[in-house]
């Protein structure tokens, strides 16, 4: 069970998450965007070019990119993609052999990040004081994406769809209709875990396991195969669903009462970068109203800004509580959760 | 070198002074071929077994403070999680494998030795499903025949049936990787068939065997090294494929060896140590078929091409040749009209939600949406130039060496070529993701900016797949008669002025395929490309895999279409070259020798 100090520290988070996102009036603020020094940003057009790697989708990123190339053609954005684990691999095998060749790390598994801390420069975006400190562990690190766990579901197929995420455990939504992302898959379903143990009750894996089901290896090929109707409902990152939907997807999503656990991801600028102003300059606007913004309207993102700039659609503060985890229960937690939920939904390791 | 490589000449015909010298160049040639496979092969296999015996990253932590131990085997080999990915695994490729032996015997006797109609047709609809990524495979099979909504199931449905197909599941995986290893297979036994001597089946007929006896009795034992060749071959392969157990097997919840090692490296934080502890086990089943296959072909002898003329033997099959047709059309129809069928939907349609049979035919649900996002991307251009170059690079490297190697081996009497002949099988037991670390670990600090390098990726690939260069370019040495190079040394031509006019001509069909082998192998290759890869060299499989774990089938669809395609061009040029360039080679082996 989690100590009371925790839930103290947690409640806090959440306060101050659903304090930030009610606080939100909808409208970008009027004032002039600031990305940085001119200085910073002449350098960043002499360096012309930076690397970037990253573990999220290929797709969303080359969006990103093309976005911030509006606001700043001059810099031409490499991009290496892998999943989490072997990125992290890849980062630390070529740091070692003096051969980063990364500009700007993103990754969904702030853990993994702090423990890279000294490898990466001092950098804080010109907007450092608007973030909520939770959400990142090391003043090198920050949140450039965060994203949140709603309910989706195949809105073609489910004429009575899960309203909460107690519902998950009904019998009724039993013999696989629902799909499920393990545990040991990353940072974000890890958060969602801890969530439903901290938030939902000590039992609820073992109730929500008892509706067997399918297991899938991470959050996109689920949301694929709930287009599909493999399977009919789903938590699911909203971002993921998001954007199905406003293409026209059979998708229905729910942001259940109980909160909405959010995973805010890490981003740093490693100290060998060979563009380091191309890096500041990128990960300025991609934190910025603007860049923040940006990705909220377009892949339904969620922002660790204290006042977000704009709100995700069907988003609505007062009744879907925002979830942060407490980080050093998110680092002493994990092993020993994760093996209980694998053993739980029998999974096999 | 021509000082060393002429030395190697004929050393057991022909005696004269600078013996020694002979003897020199030959110790010269093996040390240099030893080197080589020492860079490629066993300094990366040594930091993996490291990896192995760790928790460390080689890399990171250096070569001081290692903890050696075996806890990570002990404990790999007392998981139970692993017993059952291993017997999966068995499972799946020793089913896989009997159904491409049936697939791929059949029509190679089928296109060689019968006189149905079309045999154009059916030689290439044989090799097609090799041009198909395995990943590409299973997402087809996943789109035609997953059980709630397949293609296959909804047409069954509208048709009233009850019963349906369920493609997650062990048999569905062992029917797709028999269909798409088949070509394994007929590589290997057509091109037997091709060169072998039909005298001998002449004589089984003239002393009162039937066909079927004649074929059972004597034509496939004597094409035995091809069909264990290939069998050894297609199993080892699937042992190491990712694609299709990750795409069928997942949902199934049927975990075999290589996605439990991809989600040991996947998992966050990765455990590497127990990964290449398992590939460890993989490698030690490897070892035991490759051992077995030498055991059953040491101390026979299997040469069909000799210094005499022969003709191909065509069987007349009267009226049951329309029924090799049929299973020639049918197998067409299985293995490429319907997973194309399925990808063009998938790649062409909006999203996949298909309720029922009028919806698969609703035409507004259909655009070139995929096609435009995915090359509105500039990294798909560019992963089309990079994958054509490394593929190049690596056919082009990888079969001049492995030409050598097989020579070396299977031709020559120099010293350590036993040695080489172990260790250039070795890689063929290591799945490429864990190899793909160790390429990584063991490459990444040499001098002179590799790393980064297009020629790192075809490095690493010309020492993946050097067994199978080997092994399709053996097949056909194997099958020369040492009398046609005698004959040659005793007309007094050197080493390389046999292999120029002798071995090389008639090896010459087997070379060519063994490089076109190595082009798919390299096309598709996923594993090892993706530690090595960089923002510039950027190949298609990784990138295909981004989009497919991108959760976007009709994007990975597009992508694979364009790939099958692209790739479909290149053999076919590649097939009309080799044609062209072996025409007169033809000739001189059997007809006029």
């Amino acid at each position: 069970m989690a100590p009371l100090g925790m839930f103290r520290h947690l409640a806090k988070a959440a306060v101050a998450f659903t304090v930030a996102v009610s606080a939100a009036t909808g409208a970008a603020q009027a004032q002039e965007p600031n990305f940085g020094p001119p200085e910073l940003i002449e350098a960043a057009r002499k360096e012309g070019r930076m690397v970037f790697y990253t573990a999220g989708f290929t797709e969303v990123e080359q969006e990103v990119i093309a976005a911030f190339n509006k606001r700043f053609p001059f810099v031409k954005v490499e991009m290496v993609r892998a999943s989490g684990g072997q990125l992290i691999t890849r980062i630390k095998t070529e740091a070692a052999a003096g051969k980063l060749i990364a500009d700007v790390i993103d990754h969904s598994d702030r853990g993994l990040m702090l423990e890279m801390a000294d490898l990466f420069q001092d950098y804080a975006p010109p907007n450092a004081a608007d973030y909520l400190p939770d959400s990142h562990p090391s003043p090198k690190i920050w949140p450039r994406i965060t994203l949140g766990w709603v309910i989706a579901y195949n809105d073609a197929l489910v004429k009575d769809p899960p309203k909460t995420w107690m519902d998950l455990t009904k019998p009724e939504y039993g013999n696989a209709q629902i799909g499920q992302v393990i545990a040991p898959s990353g940072g974000t379903t890890w958060t969602r875990t801890m969530f439903e143990r901290q938030v939902l009750g000590e039992d609820y894996w073992q109730k929500q396991a008892a509706t067997k089901p399918r297991l899938y290896p991470s959050g996109a090929p689920l949301a694929d195969a709930l287009v599909r109707g493999e399977v009919t409902i789903a938590p699911s990152l909203y971002n993921i669903v998001y954007s199905k939907k406003r293409d026209g997807a059979p998708i229905g999503i729910v942001f259940p009462p109980e909160g909405i656990p959010v995973n805010p991801y890490a981003d740093a600028i490693p100290k060998t970068a060979a563009n380091p102003n191309a890096a500041k300059l990128f990960l300025n606007w991609c934190l910025s109203e603007e860049g923040q913004a940006f990705m909220i309207k377009q892949f339904g993102n969620l922002t660790s800004l204290k006042k977000p700039p704009i709100l995700p659609e069907g988003f609505d503060p007062k009744v879907a509580k925002v979830w942060l985890p407490e980080f050093s229960q998110y680092e002493k937690l994990r092993n020993t959760w994760v093996e209980d939920w694998n053993k739980i939904y029998g999974y096999r390791q | 070198m021509s000082a060393e490589v002429t030395a190697l000449s004929a050393p057991q015909t022909r005696t004269r002074p600078g013996v020694n010298w002979r003897k020199a160049g030959s110790w010269l040639w093996s040390g240099t071929l030893l080197l080589i496979l020492a860079f490629l092969v066993i300094y990366p296999i040594a930091v993996l077994l490291l990896g192995a015996l760790t928790n460390a990253n080689p890399v990171v932590e250096g070569f001081r403070g290692f903890d050696l131990s075996i806890t990570n085997f002990t404990d790999v080999l007392a998981n139970p999680n692993v017993h059952l990915a291993l017997a999966n695994s068995l499972l799946v490729c020793a089913g896989g494998t009997a159904v491409a032996v049936l697939i791929g015997l059949t029509f190679s006797w089928v296109v060689v030795r019968t006189d149905t109609p079309w045999k154009g047709l059916i030689a290439a609809t044989s090799m097609l499903p090799l041009f198909v990524p395995p990943l590409v495979a299973g997402v087809a099979w996943a789109i035609l025949a997953s059980p709630k909504t397949g293609l296959i199931n909804t047409f069954m449905a509208a048709m009233g049936l009850s019963w349906r197909i369920d493609v997650y599941s062990m048999t569905g995986m062992i029917i797709v990787f028999g269909m798409y290893y088949a070509p394994y297979i007929y590589m290997f036994t057509a091109s037997a068939l091709r060169n072998m001597d039909p005298a001998l089946e002449e004589a089984a007929e003239i002393s009162g065997a039937g066909s079927l006896r004649t074929l059972m009795t004597v034509t496939f034992p004597l094409i035995a090294p091809a069909i264990l060749s290939g069998t050894l071959l297609s199993f080892v392969v699937m042992l190491g494929i990712y694609g299709i157990p990750a795409v069928l097997g997942t949902p199934g919840n049927i975990p075999v060896l290589t996605t439990y090692i991809f989600k040991l490296t996947a998992w966050s934080p990765p455990l590497y140590a127990t990964a290449a502890a398992v590939s460890v086990l993989l490698m030690v089943v490897t070892g035991a078929l490759v051992w077995l296959q030498q055991w059953l072909l040491s101390g026979r002898s299997y040469t069909t091409v000799a210094g005499k003329a022969f003709r191909p033997r065509s069987l007349r099959l009267g009226p049951w040749r329309f029924l090799t047709l049929g299973l020639a059309l049918l197998y067409l129809l299985v293995v490429v009209v319907l997973p194309t069928l399925a990808l063009v939907v998938a790649a062409f349609r909006k999203f996949l939600f298909i309720r029922d049979l009028p919806a698969l035919f609703d035409g507004r649900q259909y655009g070139l949406q995929h096609f435009e996002r995915l090359f509105a991307n500039p990294l798909a251009l560019r992963s089309i130039a990079n994958t054509m170059e490394v593929g190049l690079i690596t056919a082009v490297i990888g079969g001049v060496l492995a030409f050598a190697l097989g020579y070396t081996i299977h031709r020559t009497t120099v010293v350590g070529r036993r040695a080489l002949d172990i260790i250039s099988t070795l890689p063929v037991a290591i799945p490429g993701l864990v190899i793909g670390v160790a390429y990584l670990w063991a490459w990444i600090g040499l001098p002179g900016g590799l790393y980064g390098t297009i020629w790192i990726l075809a490095l690493a690939f010309i020492a993946r797949f050097l067994p199978d260069t080997i092994k399709a370019l053996s097949t056909s040495m194997l099958q020369i008669h040492r009398e046609l190079e005698e004959a040659s040394w005793i007309c007094g031509r050197g080493l390389l002025g046999t292999l120029r006019s002798i071995v090389l001509p008639l090896a010459r069909p087997g070379v060519i395929a063994a490089m076109t082998l190595l082009f798919i192998l390299a096309i598709r290759e996923l594993g090892s490309s993706l530690f090595l890869y960089t923002s510039q060299t950027m190949v298609m499989a990784v990138l295909l895999l981004d989009y497919y774990e991108g959760g976007n089938l009709g994007i990975t669809a597009a992508f694979s279409l364009v790939q099958t395609v692209l790739l479909g061009v290149l053999i076919s040029l590649a097939h009309l070259a080799s044609r062209s360039a072996a025409a007169p080679a033809d000739v001189g082996i059997g007809r006029a020798g």
